[in-house]
């Protein structure tokens, strides 16, 4: 009997139609915890590393947490694992909304998605009948009609998740949406649903989830819930703003990267900032799945040129549209940002090729002749233009869907590739924030802010204040209370930016009662640390050394201007520390006793096949 | 007899605190001349009449600072409620 997690996993093969469940590994469950860390484990066991991403052998694995759907507060989260088609490391995303519980409910920990089916399908779950559908009056469309046409079609209350046509046509920069508006958005992952011509998976649940103590769970509910509303950061000035708070913080620190990284500081933050958006677009908050929070923002341009709505634009995709690509007009970087949810595709490495293109085409590396007009840095309409040829792969956009790195491998300047593993970097510079510079670099799916928000520490002094320049002790600070402890959360099905109220105590308090099982600080902290092992061995196996740990020249070189005028990215050091820390050899991979102390000992083949 | 010099510093208020000083634009900065050995603290509470409690992070010149810091001529004062997000 299980509780907390549903112990079934559900595994569709699109090649040959074939849908069986099989039983939750209850050892596995309790190592991994769930969420990220399971379907990793799951992931390591179907496939090997070294496949190639865009081929049916890379299953789709959509993974719950034991706390997603429980109904404490924040639990709506769900991931999805793969070999990422933009990078080839392993990929995890993760997404909330109302999808997640919705598989729980229908009685499922984990979908295993494998092979690739020859027409468009979808996938309809409705608790344990399975069945896969025709859908090509599907394909082409954007998620809101996919969503409104699949629950005729299927239920008017099932849960949606999809692709866009950004998915449908292999961009490595797509995701999956779900509920319409939120998106599993890095990595590629919607490319790799696209290769398998499945266009959505539908899901109406009718069952509860079983809780070892009940009144043990909402005691412990209860007690976050109270943490959550009387924290004046989660109930302050994040509810209000959502994550677009930071706009003007970060840009007058001096950290808000600009034109493709060139500085860090943007003249015109003001204007794509919170309160421009509060004040400007704001219709109202949404919350996902039993969210006291309700960070997400639901916007509308209500008439010119860029007339659209759609939730958000959030912090990062606010910045990756705007001071990224030097743009400072709120009603474009909104419509941007509604075309990305429309197609599909990721707002962070959408921006990040668009500014990546402006830099070539302003060194002459690209010509008007290719793209098909000016694209300068600051263009608002150039911008929106280039997002929509993304969406579509039409003309130069065809080139622009496959990311930034591979736009400047292929003009001659790989040094404009702003980003680590392929993965392009996020909103906060390097060169101020030190954690961030060697978060980004060791991040086991390229550079990425959310497997390791070091900002909390260098900035809001969460768990901690650690100055931002400081170098000293960042290595562990980067390894345990981030990088460990945000795989340790990924996986219990909680909302990461609970993380400003609660710690992994209250999550334990809420893990234990759930599943029956005992989680416990300690022992979350070596859950974390081995789901982060797992990952890394992953990536080896796939081929990456400890040459890929490394950041874009640039960063490494002083800021122009700004008040951090002169700070740099440091890195050279401290990645052999962070090695050590870690248990790892002077290559970075982990020792065989390091494997051996987390129980992750299969995989010393992987190292010993790397000497 | 003992003058004190008054210095000129820029001031700017974000989120919440904008509504402390509510006819200022998004970001925009007041310019004020305050003596010169004013502390942050002091900025806040007896200059812009703000509750302490209410400020978490004080950005001066870009870095985060403690409010017992003093002021200096031209120093460019950026007053943060608590924050988190990202
Ligand atoms: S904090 Fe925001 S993103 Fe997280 S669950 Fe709540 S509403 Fe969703």
């Amino acid at each position: 009997m299980f509780y907390g997690y549903t112990g079934t996993i559900l595994r569709v093969n699109l090649t040959n139609g074939k849908i069986s469940k099989e039983a939750l590994d209850k050892k596995m469950a309790e190592d991994f915890v769930g969420g990220r860390g399971l379907a990793s484990r799951l992931l390591c066991e179907e496939i090997d590393p070294q496949i190639e991403a865009l081929s049916p052998e890379n299953p789709l694995i959509f993974g719950t947490g034991p706390l997603t759907g429980t109904g404490a507060p924040a639990t709506a989260r769900y991931v999805v694992v793969c070999k990422a088609p933009l990078t080839g490391t392993i990929a995890c995303s993760n997404s909330g909304g109302f999808f997640g519980p919705e598989i729980k409910f229908a009685g499922y920990d984990a979908l295993i998605i494998e092979g690739e089916s020859p027409e468009p399908v979808y996938l309809w779950i409705k608790d344990e009948r399975v069945e896969i559908r025709p859908a090509r009056v599907l394909w082409g469309k954007f998620p809101s009609e996919t969503e409104s046409s699949l629950q005729k079609l299927t239920h008017p209350s099932a849960k949606i998740a999809c692709i866009g046509p950004g998915g449908e046509k292999l961009s490595l920069m797509s995701g999956i949406v779900n509920d319409n508006y939120r998106i599993a958005a890095r990595s590629g992952v919607g490319a790799l649903m696209g290769k398998k011509k499945l266009k959505a998976i539908a899901v109406r649940g009718t069952g509860g989830i079983n809780l070892a103590d009940t009144e043990e769970f909402w005691k412990a509910s209860m007690d976050m819930h109270a943490k959550i509303t009387g924290d004046p950061v989660s109930f302050g000035s994040f509810r209000a703003y959502g994550t677009t708070s930071l706009v003007n913080l970060i840009n007058e620190m001096g950290a808000y990267p600009t034109r493709n990284f060139k500085s860090d500081t943007f003249e015109g933050a003001a204007n794509t900032s919170g309160e421009a958006i509060a004040e400007e677009i704001l219709e109202r908050n949404r919350a996902c799945f039993a969210c006291p929070i309700s960070c997400t923002r639901v916007t509308e341009v209500k008439k010119g040129p860029y007339k659209g709505r759609g939730e958000g634009p959030e912090y990062e995709s606010t910045w990756a549209l705007g001071a990224l690509c030097g743009v400072s007009n709120l009603e474009a970087v909104a419509k941007a940002n509604y075309l990305c949810g429309d197609y599909g595709i990721d707002t962070i490495s959408t921006g990040a090729t668009i500014a990546c293109a402006m830099e070539l085409f302003e060194s002459g590396a690209l010509t008007e002749k290719e793209i098909g007009f000016p694209l300068n840095f600051g263009d608002e309409a150039a911008m929106v233009r280039a997002v929509e040829m993304i969406g579509e792969r039409e003309g130069f956009g065809d080139i622009l869907a496959d990311g930034s790195y591979r736009l400047a491998e292929r003009y001659g300047h790989p040094e404009l590739f702003m980003g680590a593993k392929k993965l392009e970097m996020s909103a906060y510079s390097p060169r101020v924030f030190q954690g961030m510079a060697l978060q980004y670099a060791t991040s086991n799916r390229g550079a990425c802010h959310v497997r390791g928000n070091t900002v909390a520490a260098e900035l809001y002094g969460v768990p901690r204040y650690m100055p931002p320049e400081v170098l000293e002790q960042k290595e562990e600070m980067v390894r345990r209370p981030f990088q460990n402890s945000t795989a340790f959360v990924d996986s219990s099905g909680i909302c990461l930016f609970t993380k400003f109220a609660i710690t992994h105590r209250e999550i334990c308090a809420l893990l234990t009662p759930a599943t029956g099982i005992d989680f416990n600080f300690d022992r979350s902290i070596v859950q974390g640390d081995r789901i982060w092992n797992l990952e890394r061995m992953f990536n080896l196996r796939a081929g990456f050394t400890a040459a890929d740990d490394k950041l874009p020249a640039r960063v490494s070189e002083p800021s122009p201007d700004g008040p951090r005028a002169g700070s740099r990215a440091i890195l050279q050091n401290h990645l052999q520390t962070y090695y050590q820390l870690r248990g790892w050899d002077t290559e970075g991979r982990p020792t065989p006793s390091k494997l051996e102390e987390l129980g992750l000992e299969d995989w010393w083949n992987v190292c010993r096949e790397h000497d | 007899m003992f003058v004190e010099s008054m210095i000129n510093i820029t001031v700017k208020l974000s989120i919440d605190l904008r509504c402390y000083r509510p006819s200022l634009k998004i970001n925009e900065s007041m310019s004020i001349a305050v003596p010169d050995d004013t502390t942050l603290l002091e900025l806040l509470t007896n200059i812009l009449q703000i509750p302490a409690h209410a400020v978490a992070i004080p950005i001066v010149n870009g870095e985060k600072c403690k409010l017992e810091q003093s002021l200096k001529k031209d120093d460019q004062v950026a007053f943060w409620p608590p924050m988190g997000g990202g």
